[in-house]
């Protein structure tokens, strides 16, 4: 059970996340939408405490995150995996040496410092990659990987932490359709089969309706809105979106519905 | 299939992994491959020090003491000549400003004769390039110790010697960012006609002064540098003096001057880069 | 057209407001400009004469000393005799004078005194490369774990940058005596200080999202160097080395002047003390040298690059 109570982030004047509560209890997917800037990228970031919070309490069971430091707060964030955007992998490393950074927590530091992994952390690492359908590429460098596929390897990083909870950011806004859907289906069975919570911002609001137990809707820092897809009226979503509305009911943007003709392929930004 | 946590991993697994994927693990020899050059790396370092004799260094403990204790300690500050101190540092400065100054200009003429897209003659190219190879394989100090023997101590020869040496140093990037132009620019010039000196005028300075200016004003603060040492060999500045009072075994002043020396290179690495965002507008390193 | 004309300073037809306006703050930038640049042109101006009266940079100095440059370098050109020029010794030991083997009577002394110069370059190199490796990343500001280590490691590198290095190996060769250690030891710290100081700003251009990734599996800030940061700059890291050692050949060839060992022990004592074709032998083989050093060291540095496929 993941406990948010009060939580708040300040960056100068602005509130970035205004006093949020929340409880996910564990094995759920969590889908927050909201528009840009309303704050979903901030929470995320507090969970994994990659930023600190200004105010309030972070719980899972009975550990105030928001307090942990040092070895502890690197045991929070190796139990807490994230996936980026922007994947965020070490381009110039090949993907195996990548997914194997996800064991640098339990790895000790002559080790890590050395690049000697075991066997058998290596086999953990090709299972990890193979269950994405990933294995083929362990010995490319990750930077010659296309978009989908570098998100693919992010995933396994983060199997490779034997995560609690699953952190995704934005995970396919900067990816085709196609490799939007094999990313959320991924991520979909990693929360069905191994019971791992998710919790994933997503912009646009059908992605969020397929794939999510629930929806948490985030505007200007506020949580305004905590329940179930069919819960979410499309006066609610055109609230909460804003000025945003049409992009993000655009089914045919970085959206993971494939359209029955081929679609173009599109660019990743 | 789900998610196997890396204790349920079987030796079986491993090794059918290991048959399958046999790249993603680490051999022997992989691993050896990988560390080689650091550990030569350091046991080369480890060797030369021995070879260089790296004992002495412990055996100078006494020596050392002394010497820091009189960097430290500063005595009869009043008796010491600062007039001929802070002439010194003015000629070093002069040095370093007048030597660059004719450097560049003749990095102009000369840089231009040796690139590859403004003299066509090959020969001439050739002649330029292997005379410039000459004057930057020769370092400044041996410069100054020839133009000591030619026009006697002084900053004259220090003048001389960093003209020289720039000459060749600028030249070469004078013309490596002449090669690098935009070649569009130019053939819009040329298209109106103009002759080889205007084409040189209105295509290409516009396009390679930045980086001229700022090569140069690189060059300014570098060259303070070596005017400080040039004094070592006779060739003016404050190098002369510190060599002086270090053979008169007076540390004080030589931390002294030393200090000065390392403020006047802060100040010009932090003039020159002012006047570098003044003159171009822009951060441009090379 | 109309534009044109009023960039150009041409008033148009009819002056409107906003092309008046334009005007006078065009006008007034100007003035302000033309300001400044007789302000930078003073400057200049006052700069050049201080300097040529301080350096004595006078013409009559110049054209007194000028033919005696050639002059020096008439004496130090070797007498070579095309019949004798390829003479060996006779056969009690001397060589013929005109003879190549007699212009270069200390051939061997030569190489082994360059071979020295290089090895100080290459353990020089390696040495300050590592400081500067270890300490580039404490000096990063996007690296830094806390500004106290952020502002000594910086204060340190400058200090070991500022110091011209022959001053160092002055103090060096007080300390531990004549020999190549002394240059060893001030090249090396120099060179930590003038490639920590850009290895720390390749690293300030690295990509913060390796980083990023790297700290939110749970790494050390240790591994977020070696992991995050290290793959992304070591191609540009290794082609700063090699350029520095480049510059390290030449100056533990010019080192040995204050006897701090390599080929400039050698140089200095010729120069000196010899106004003969020594001079000549000596500085040939130096400029040999560094050239083919040079020549080396960018066919590698191109071949890495190439490789690595680096921008």
């Amino acid at each position: 059970m993941l406990k948010i109570e009060k939580l708040t982030r300040r960056f100068g004047q602005n509130l970035a996340v205004n006093n949020a509560n929340l409880q996910i209890p564990d094995g759920q997917m969590v889908g927050i939408i909201g528009r840009s800037g309303a704050g979903k990228s901030t929470l995320l970031r507090l969970l994994n405490r990659l930023i600190d919070p200004s105010e309030g309490q972070i719980l899972f069971g009975d550990t105030d995150i928001a307090a942990l430091k040092g070895r502890d707060l690197r045991a929070w964030r190796s139990d807490c995996a994230m996936i980026f955007q922007q994947f965020n992998l070490v381009g110039r490393l090949d993907v195996v040496t990548n997914v194997l950074t996800g064991r640098l927590y339990d790895v000790p530091a002559w080790r890590s410092m050395a690049q000697v992994f075991t066997p058998r952390e290596r086999a953990f690492a090709i299972q990890a990659l193979d269950r994405l359908g990933m294995a083929h590429t362990a010995l490319q460098r990750a930077e010659t990987l296309s978009g989908g596929q570098q998100q693919r390897v992010a995933i396994a990083r983060a199997l490779a932490q034997e995560p609690k909870i699953l952190l995704a950011d934005e995970p396919i806004a900067s990816l085709d359709p196609m490799n939007a859907k094999i990313v959320m289906d991924a991520l979909r069975d990693i929360n069905k089969q191994d019971g791992i919570t998710v919790i994933c911002n997503l912009h646009t609001l059908d992605t969020a309706r397929n794939y999510c137990d629930r929806i948490i809707g985030m505007q200007d820092g506020r949580i305004v809105f905590d329940g179930t897809p069919d819960l979410l009226t499309t006066r609610m979503a055109r609230e909460i979106y804003g000025a945003e509305a049409d992009e993000a009911f655009n089914e045919a943007a970085t959206s993971t519905a494939i359209p029955a003709t081929p679609a173009p392929v599109r660019v990743p930004a | 299939m789900s998610i196997a946590s890396l204790s349920a991993v079987t030796e079986d697994q491993v090794a059918g992994l290991r048959a399958s994927h046999p790249g993603a693990f680490d051999t022997p020899l992989r691993t050896l491959r990988r560390w080689a050059p650091l550990i030569l790396a350091i046991l080369y370092v480890i060797g030369s020090l021995w070879y260089f004799d790296f004992g002495r260094l412990l055996d100078a403990s006494d020596r050392v003491l002394r010497l820091l204790r009189n960097f430290v300690v500063w005595q009869d500050m009043a008796d010491w000549s600062y007039r001929q101190i802070y002439v010194g540092i003015a000629q070093t400065l002069a040095m370093a400003f007048l030597g660059t100054l004719l450097g560049t200009i003749g990095a102009l003429g000369v840089g231009f004769l040796a690139a590859r897209n403004v003299m066509p003659v090959m020969i001439v190219r050739q002649i330029v390039r292997r005379i410039l190879d000459i004057l930057r394989g020769i370092d400044s100090l041996v410069w100054g110790l020839v133009f000591v023997r030619a026009v006697g101590l002084g900053p004259l020869a220090g003048v001389l010697a960093i003209f020289v040496s720039d000459l060749g140093t600028l030249s070469k990037l004078y013309s490596e960012a002449i090669e690098n132009i935009d070649r569009k620019q130019v053939e819009g010039v040329k298209a109106t006609g103009a002759s080889q000196l205007g084409v040189i005028r209105y295509g290409y300075i516009p396009q390679v002064l930045p980086v001229f200016i700022s090569q140069s004003l690189y060059f300014l603060e570098s060259n303070t540098r070596s005017a400080t040492i040039l004094g070592i060999v006779g060739a003016g500045g404050i190098g002369m003096i510190i060599i002086e009072r270090f053979r008169a075994q007076l540390y004080d002043q030589v931390a002294f001057v030393v200090l000065n020396v390392l403020v006047l290179i802060f100040a010009i690495d932090w003039l020159s880069k002012r006047v570098r965002l003044w003159a171009i507008g822009e951060k441009h390193d090379p | 057209m109309t534009y044109a004309n009023a960039a150009d300073g041409v008033p148009g037809d009819a002056p409107r407001d906003a092309v008046s306006t334009y005007e006078r703050h065009r006008a007034e930038l100007r003035a302000s400009k033309r300001l400044w640049n007789i302000v930078a042109l003073l400057a200049f101006l006052v700069c050049l004469g201080l300097s040529v009266w301080i350096s004595q940079f006078y013409p009559e100095r110049l054209a007194n000393g000028l033919p005696r440059i050639f002059e020096y370098f008439a004496t130090i050109l070797p007498d070579l005799q095309w019949n004798l020029l390829f003479e060996g010794r006779a056969e009690d030991g001397r060589a013929v004078p005109g003879s190549l083997t007699f212009w270069y009577t200390d051939f061997w002394t030569y190489v082994a005194l360059i071979w020295e110069t290089i090895l100080m370059a290459i353990t020089a190199t390696l040495m300050g490369a590592g400081v500067a490796f270890v300490l580039s990343f404490p000096a990063a500001a996007n690296l830094a774990p806390n500004s106290w280590v952020y502002w000594l490691s910086r204060r340190f590198l400058e200090i070991c940058r500022g110091i011209p290095e022959i001053l160092l190996a002055l103090v060096f060769v007080f300390m531990i005596g004549i020999g190549p250690l002394a240059g060893v030891l001030a090249i090396a710290i120099h060179t930590a200080g003038a490639l920590g100081k850009l290895f720390a700003e390749v690293n300030e251009n690295a990509s913060s999202r390796p980083i990023e990734g790297i700290t939110a599996v749970g790494g050390t800030w240790a591994e977020k160097m070696a992991y995050g940061v290290v793959p992304q700059v070591a191609p540009n890291f290794f082609s700063y080395a090699m350029l520095r050692f480049e510059i390290n050949v030449r100056a533990s060839s010019i080192i040995g002047f204050v006897g701090a060992g390599g080929i400039g022990q050698e140089l200095n004592r010729v120069i000196s003390f010899y106004s003969d074709d020594r001079v000549m032998a000596v500085l040939i083989l130096v400029v040999l040298t560094v050239t083919i050093i040079d020549l080396i060291s960018e066919r590698i540095r191109l071949g890495y690059i190439g490789r690595e496929n680096f921008a």
